[in-house]
């Protein structure tokens, strides 16, 4: 019976902020038209508790919950010989790439998350079903996991496949 | 390889094809040139947009060349933007040849070259089309450099081919059970309806004389008639479909090449190289396994594993399919061995997903009879689903199992398209393991192993959490010398 042992490694500790602002943008969206829909037409009062009722738990649920509770499940750890990440909150993954067969490793910055200094690293094998991620890392150490691994993996001197 | 490097064109008997093939492509164009032509009274339109398209047809073939030097493969193309498509020779991973009807009337093949990194949507280097006794040549030039000692000396001296499945007639009594027949059916429907014939024929003698014959009959018999009717047709076509497509099928094996030959109008070869199988799927779909059949996918790298270019058998007796994939693999456990059963929570996850459609289905209709009647037929139809998903529930359970080792993965699942998978382990590059809220509760994971073969994620249905890294570990050593390993001392 062979157990694996959770990776070590916590994302930023921003990462549950930027996660919370990420998914709050549309639901604050939403709620504006309810406002907007509730001040031109406050006739069927009951429809629009419902929307109401429908928004506060879309935003507890989403902008509460969901990034505490992906804060605690995310771990990332790079062994000798292979990447090994955890992540979800409803349904969570466990998983587990061998380095040697590393094709790519990419880093990516979206709008937010630059704003607050925050990358994603993505590295990639030949099956399209195993691709590793690692998100919501601070900037620096994003860029020094991009370098380490291209270092071990020693990238373009085999096939891969 | 000392070929001059030279562009060459496609066969000149493409200048018959194109002009066909581009009016085929324009038919909505051409029907608008007509409608306009009618409407200004100008038959000119018409007659201009064909004899654009036959002129767009035939600049097709002055403008399409290739090339084949020491490193790769090109094609230029294109009549208004011209375009350069290169494949690096030593990326070629299978060359399929395709030929449709008026393609064998003049003797002509296309040839497809697959690296098996295209995009989706993308069309892969297709060569339409060339002469047909130039093929043989050609496909050993282009697997020569993924093959670099065989071939080389010649296909008279390397090893005899040996056949390891010819189609039997047989096998046809699995093509009813298709439902290519009644999908066929709803297309025609479709087009009828959109054409108008419909609207048209509702006035006719023949839709009257329908409508008397149905009063005369009743309303029950006529239905039943109708639906013998459309299953008589479906089973027609889909037998007659199955027959054309893989008549005359010839799977063979020569050293490390594999080679499949089908069709009975269309010709289709595919050539598979063998250092490139990492296993293969025994599909049994409920109508075909009821019948004792089966039908065998490839799992291949640089070979698409979900459609038809990974076909190796269609539906035929179980024991062929099974025979032929122990011949490719080498591994009799993996094909026929025993599996390790997943155990009772994911029985009892089966159970709970089949069973809540049926009933909530109840619970709906006893709030319903509370307030209004309920006709007895809609508990009888209850009944009926609960008991074929009662049936899929026990079926699917039945079929849940893993088995791992002697270097091979075996997952079996499904009850309405029941496969087995049986993948190398040393093509295994990556593993995940999955939880969903209740698949934590229920302590099971679902494991899938990634390779870049066949369609890349193969999955290990429910098994126990504990099992799952086990499972993992006896595959890939890379797992189980893993940092992150931990074995207790006890087992």
């Amino acid at each position: 019976m062979v157990t694996l042992v959770d990776p070590a490694n916590p994302p930023s500790r921003k990462a549950p902020l930027v996660w919370a602002i990420g998914a709050a943008i549309p639901w604050a969206v939403l709620a504006v038209a309810q406002v907007v829909w509730f001040v031109l037409d406050a006739r069927l009062s009951w429809l629009h508790a419902v929307a109401a009722g429908v928004t506060v738990v879309g935003v507890v649920t989403f902008v509460v919950v969901a990034p505490v509770w992906r804060y605690r499940v995310h771990r990332w750890e790079i062994g000798a010989q292979a990447v090994y990440t955890r992540s979800g909150w409803l349904v969570q993954e466990r998983r587990i790439a061998p380095i040697s067969r590393v094709q790519t490793v990419d880093t990516h910055r979206g709008p937010l998350a630059q704003l607050f200094g925050l990358a994603d690293v993505t590295v990639t094998t030949a099956s399209s079903a195993g691709a590793v991620r690692i998100v919501a890392l601070d900037s620096e150490v994003a860029d020094r996991i991009a370098a380490q691994l291209t270092d071990i993996a020693a990238i373009g001197d085999r096939d891969a496949t | 390889v000392t070929e001059p490097v030279v562009w060459r064109r496609l066969s000149p008997l493409m200048l018959l094809v194109h002009p066909v093939h581009e009016v085929l492509r324009q038919v909505p164009l051409l029907i608008g040139a007509v409608v306009l032509g009618s409407a200004t009274g100008n038959a000119m339109w018409s007659i201009a947009a064909l004899v654009l398209m036959i002129v767009f047809g035939v600049a097709r073939w002055f403008t399409t060349t290739y090339r084949i030097d020491a490193e790769q493969i090109q094609r230029r193309e294109g009549v208004l933007q011209r375009s350069v498509l290169s494949v690096p020779r030593n990326r070629i991973r299978s060359v399929s040849t395709d030929a449709r009807l008026l393609h064998r009337l003049l003797g002509l093949t296309v040839v497809k070259v697959s690296t098996g990194q295209e995009a989706k949507g993308d069309a892969g280097f297709a060569l339409d089309a060339v002469r047909a006794d130039e093929v043989p040549a050609l496909r050993a030039l282009l697997l020569a450099e993924s093959r670099p000692d065989s071939l080389e000396a010649g296909d008279e001296v390397g090893p005899a081919e040996r056949e390891l499945a010819r189609w039997q007639p047989s096998w046809l009594r699995y093509s009813p059970l298709s439902f290519t027949g009644l999908a066929t059916i709803a297309a025609a429907i479709g087009v009828i309806y959109q054409t108008g014939a419909v609207a048209a024929l509702e006035d006719s003698p023949l839709a009257q004389q329908g409508r008397d014959a149905a009063e005369r009959l009743g309303v029950v018999a006529t239905v039943v008639v109708a639906v013998l009717a459309v299953l008589i047709l479906g089973v027609l076509l889909s037998v007659v479909r199955s027959l054309l497509t893989f008549g005359n099928l010839v799977l063979s094996r020569r050293d490390e090449v594999l080679h499949l030959q089908h069709g009975l109008l269309r010709v289709r070869e595919h050539t598979f190289d063998m250092r490139r199988l990492r296993g293969g799927t025994i599909r049994q779909p409920l109508l075909v396994r009821a019948f004792g059949g089966a039908r065998l996918d490839a799992v291949m790298t640089g070979v698409d594993g979900s459609g038809e270019a990974s076909l190796l058998l269609p539906p035929c007796p179980a024991p062929t399919a099974e025979a032929v994939l122990t011949d490719l693999i080498g591994q009799q456990d993996a094909v026929t061995g025993e599996l390790r059963h997943h155990g009772p929570a994911a029985t009892r996850r089966r159970w709970t997903r089949a069973l809540t459609f049926p009933a909530l289905l109840a619970a709906g209709l006893g709030v319903t009879a509370v307030v209004a009647a309920v006709p007895s037929w809609a508990w009888v139809l209850c009944g009926l689903v609960a008991a074929a998903c009662a049936f899929l529930a026990a079926d699917r359970s039945r079929a849940l199992g893993h088995r791992v080792g002697d270097g091979w993965l075996v997952a079996r699942s499904g009850s309405l398209d029941r496969r087995r998978d049986c993948l190398a382990a040393e093509g295994i590059i990556g593993w995940t393991a999955r939880q969903t809220l209740f698949q934590r509760r229920a302590g099971v994971a679902t494991l899938i192993a990634a390779t870049p073969a066949g369609v890349k994620g193969y999955r290990v249905l429910d098994v126990p959490a504990e099992l799952a890294w086990s499972v993992a570990a006896a595959a890939s050593p890379w797992v189980a010398n893993s940092d992150w390993t931990r074995e207790p001392a006890h087992s």
